[in-house]
């Protein structure tokens, strides 16, 4: 009985979770709100700072790699949106699932002269798993109970005017449309 | 026509063919001779004695990079000591773009997954003996150098003699994965 259910939700959740359609991209808005399993996030002293420790906020949540370049192609525009984004009342966290957690973040945002993001590991390296993201970057929009209302598969321009619409809708608890999807970034020439 | 005729004899084929040989249904040998991220040339023959697992990929993604090496990388982790019985190889699809030496920076981050690459012949051999398939897509703005490649994404794993265990989807659990490398790691009967 007990698999029997397990067996429901999962199919509930497959159903519910249109994101992880093969080759999905772009702005993913969730049919009902998925709530998000507890990660072990650290701070750059391997202290906890999960997204419990946001609670009551909108969380705007980027999962990236210092391997992987889209990645680091949009790193500065979430760089650059963070303090207005904060003052709008929703945090930003951009979540690091290198192996070398700290070391592999601080370099990164040495090369790439980062001022406002926080160092934030995943040390247990589960994130990708716990999230269902099988691809980098993903950008998580959570809301302020904690449950992701969409995603944004791939990198995007965060700073510009379109994602405005976006962070603002979730700043205020507003329903996510789709004409509301940032430009993508794509990376040119490999460096 | 000739398709459906091809199945039916494969199907054949693999009725008549002893139960040990008849294992792998989807035609993959993995062999390949290819250079590692060390420059020097390998073939699978030289990993005899570990299980090993396979994956192919490519390091230059323009807008998503799969996450397998992540999970290849855990799934290491979880093997504790048994990942000294296992040879972890990344193959890339992209010869061109992924010499020895780029593929060696890259992997840095990934501890003990090796690199390999080839002459594009070499590469194109090793994917048909995995039954991979790829492709270069060319850059929406029409930059030569900014092509992507899509590719089969799958995860194999072979045995000891090299022989196909396995493939998993590259959306596969860390721990799936490790737990079933596990399995084949496991000492048969008739075997120490």
């Amino acid at each position: 009985m007990r698999r029997r259910a397990f067996i429901l939700t999962a199919l509930a959740m497959g159903l519910g979770r249109p994101a992880f359609a093969k080759g999905a991209r772009g702005l993913v808005i969730h049919d009902s709100p998925i709530p998000v399993p507890a990660l072990d996030i650290r701070d750059a002293e391997s202290k906890p700072a999960g997204l419990d420790l946001l609670a009551g906020k909108p969380v705007l949540l980027n999962l990236w790699a210092s391997w992987c370049m889209p990645c680091i192609a949009e790193l500065p525009a979430l760089d650059r949106l963070k303090p207005g984004l904060e003052a709008k009342g929703v945090a930003l966290v951009a979540l690091s699932l290198d192996r070398s957690g700290k070391i592999a973040v601080a370099n990164t945002f040495a090369r790439l002269g980062i001022k406002a993001l926080d160092i934030r590991t995943d040390e247990t390296r589960s994130a990708a798993e716990k999230l269902q993201a099988p691809a980098l970057p993903v950008t998580l929009l959570i809301d302020r109970q904690g449950r992701e209302i969409g995603r944004f598969i791939g990198a995007a321009e965060w700073d510009g005017a379109e994602a405005s619409r976006l962070l603002d809708a979730l700043a205020s608890g507003a329903r996510l449309t789709p004409d509301m999807a940032p430009p993508p970034v794509k990376v040119g020439t490999a460096p | 026509m000739r398709t459906m005729l091809i199945a039916i004899l494969m199907f054949l084929a693999g009725l008549s063919a002893p139960p040990a040989e008849a294992a792998d249904p989807t035609g993959v040998t993995g062999r390949f001779i290819l250079t590692d991220m060390n420059g020097r040339t390998v073939t699978d023959e030289m990993y005899r004695g570990k299980i090993r697992l396979v994956t192919f990929g490519y390091t230059f993604c323009p807008d998503i990079c799969p996450t397998i090496l992540n999970t290849l990388s855990v799934a290491l982790d979880h093997l504790g000591a048994d990942r000294a019985k296992v040879e972890t190889m990344f193959i890339s699809v992209d010869p061109e773009r992924d010499s020895p030496a780029h593929l060696k920076e890259y992997l840095n981050a990934f501890p003990g997954i090796m690199g390999l690459t080839g002459t594009p012949d070499q590469v194109a051999a090793a994917a048909r003996n995995f039954n991979v398939r790829y492709e270069r897509s060319p850059a929406e703005d029409g930059d030569p150098k900014a092509y992507s490649m899509d590719h089969t994404a799958a995860l194999f794993i072979m045995d000891r003699e090299g022989n196909f265990l396995a493939r998993m989807p590259h959306a596969s659990a860390p721990d799936r994965v490790a737990e079933r490398v596990r399995s084949y790691l496991q000492p048969r009967r008739g075997e120490n």
